[in-house]
């Protein structure tokens, strides 16, 4: 009974610590797995302009989560290299946080779901479906079942995170041109 | 045992800090969310020598409601209005989910309340736009008796790309189990459920690659009624592909029976389809697809004979199912059930049109 209990005080122990300070945590280590050395900033939040927070809402038929989002500026050898933006959007009931790295191109480098809180729909933050965003930009089509592929137990989660993607690459050329 | 009590309220603690802390209205805010589905059917049912039966039901009418305390705690529940009306025992309206969720990381998460156990495909994920046929499956009513759902716990967590789930809930009436359907009758529907004996149910799913989905469970129970007493387990395979423009479904289950003449009941279903849409437009699905169900909830009888026969069907079906959007669907479909022992066949033909939300 006592080991029971001292293990399992030793594993919340273990994902309290984890979760502390998590987004931004992750949110860094997926810059740094990146890149080879970059150097960033701490996260700053980039206001998006009224008129266009609107116009990409309605393009994408999704709402944005905050008027803002964050975004990090990457440098490497001493130039600006990326840019990684973080947002949010909901899934069925929860939301989820994900990250997507630009070019200075305004093409997708990586994205990652950065947390994610519910039991289904997990399935959004694999690597390979992930993968498929690589190198689109806001010229591209994100039509799920062709472009993306479904996941099968993930409906919501697929749409929602599609569009939220494609929402920050409607936004990118905003973010850049702030800098 | 005071060091006992101080142990669990340094956990209780530890939980509480670790919920705080990770806490960011950046990130979370406290939420209520709405969700459901619904499905009207056309069912033109035409057996050997007999007057077609034609009914319009609106089958199901499903409202999900959550709420979000914070990133971890939340309420998820649903209600359901089968067949439109309830009156004496005709139409249903039924609690289907109602459970808390502790939500502590992609790895472990709990639940308390009304829940589903995690067999088949569609137990868990029968929203109408999720599978092809106007009807779900009769594999998926016959052999898996979806949708089912009880009282109980469960534990649940993801790792690089497997998921697993394992639950403990009410058992099953034993004395409601009939040769024709297999042990469906038996769901107590977490009304005043009988908790002698538990229901025990683990599943793990691999979802590692773009639009697959495949796993298998087991589920054990000691079902007991008033007068019988019926030890069981149900083992099942499931896999689904959709991905680039394919549709692709395969599900097997064996139920095996202690104590009774039915000894064991099984089935198996596949479906192929196609997004041919994809050849010229890119905003909708036109997914034709084919059908093959082999089910038999008699498979082995204690001296086997006819009786292994009676309840054996087998079944073809040819359907479209047309998605304008990915949550809207329209569905037809066509197909020939013929029973193994009689050789007669029924005749179905569906029209339904889906949502989910």
């Amino acid at each position: 009974m006592k080991i029971l209990l001292i293990l399992l005080i030793l594993i919340i122990n273990f994902a309290g610590t984890i979760c502390a300070g998590e987004i931004k945590d992750r949110s860094e280590e997926i810059i740094n797995s990146t890149f080879s050395g970059p150097v960033f900033n701490d996260a700053k939040k980039f206001m998006i302009p009224v008129e266009l927070l609107s116009e990409v809402q309605k393009k994408c038929k999704q709402k944005f989560y905050k008027n803002y989002v964050y975004y990090w500026k990457i440098e490497e050898a001493g130039s600006l290299k990326a840019i990684a933006v973080l947002d949010n959007v909901y899934g069925k009931s929860m939301p989820i946080t994900f990250m997507v790295i630009f070019d200075l191109d305004g093409k997708i480098i990586r994205s990652e779901i950065v947390k994610y809180r519910e039991q289904y729909g997990g399935g959004v933050s694999s690597d390979q479906w992930n993968e498929q965003f690589k190198n689109k930009n806001s010229e591209s089509s994100f039509n799920i079942g062709s472009d993306i592929a479904a996941i099968s137990g993930a409906t919501i989660s697929v749409n929602s995170v599609t569009k939220g993607i494609r929402k920050l690459t409607l936004i990118f050329n905003s973010i850049k041109n702030s800098l | 045992m005071q060091k006992i009590y101080t142990a669990i309220f340094i956990t209780i603690l530890l939980i509480i800090t670790s919920t705080v802390i990770a806490q960011d209205e950046d990130f979370f805010e406290p939420k209520s969310s709405i969700g459901g589905y619904g499905e009207l059917h056309y069912n033109n049912e035409k057996a050997d020598g007999k007057e077609a039966k034609k009914v319009l039901d609106f089958h199901r009418f499903v409202l999900f409601f959550g709420y979000a305390w914070n990133e971890q705690w939340s309420l998820k529940s649903e209600v359901e209005l089968e067949h439109n009306f309830v009156k004496d025992g005709q139409g249903e309206l039924e609690l289907e989910q109602a459970y808390i969720n502790y939500h502590h990381a992609d790895w472990f998460g709990f639940q308390a309340g009304v829940i589903l156990p995690s067999v088949g495909l569609l137990n868990e994920y029968h929203e109408p736009p999720l599978f092809l046929s106007v009807e779900r499956p009769e594999y998926s009513k016959n052999i898996i008796p979806t949708t089912w759902f009880g009282n109980g716990v469960a534990l649940y967590g993801s790792h690089e790309g497997f998921e697993y789930k394992l639950s403990v809930m009410e058992g099953l009436n034993s004395d409601n189990f009939k040769n024709s359907s297999g042990i469906r009758s038996g769901r107590q529907k977490g009304y005043k459920a009988d908790a002698e004996n538990f229901l025990y149910n683990g599943r793990i799913d691999y979802t590692g690659l773009p639009g697959l989905r495949a796993g298998v469970s087991f589920t054990y129970n000691k079902a007991n009624g008033d007068s019988t007493e019926v030890p069981l387990t149900l083992i099942e395979f499931h896999a689904k592909y959709t991905a680039n423009n394919i549709h692709a479904v395969f599900e097997y289950g064996n139920i095996s029976y202690s104590d009774q003449p039915v000894e064991s009941s099984m089935g198996y279903y596949f479906d192929l389809g196609y997004n041919v849409a994809s050849f010229f437009c890119d905003k909708m699905e036109v997914i034709p697809f084919f059908r093959w169900t082999d089910y038999n909830t008699v498979s082995s009888f204690e001296g086997g004979g006819d009786a292994e026969k009676k309840y054996h069907n087998k079944k073809w079906m040819v359907g479209l199912s047309v998605k304008p959007i990915p949550q809207v669907v329209f569905k037809l479909d066509y197909g020939v059930r013929e029973n193994q022992l009689t050789n007669s066949e029924v005749k179905l033909f569906n029209l339904g049109a889906g949502y989910m939300f």
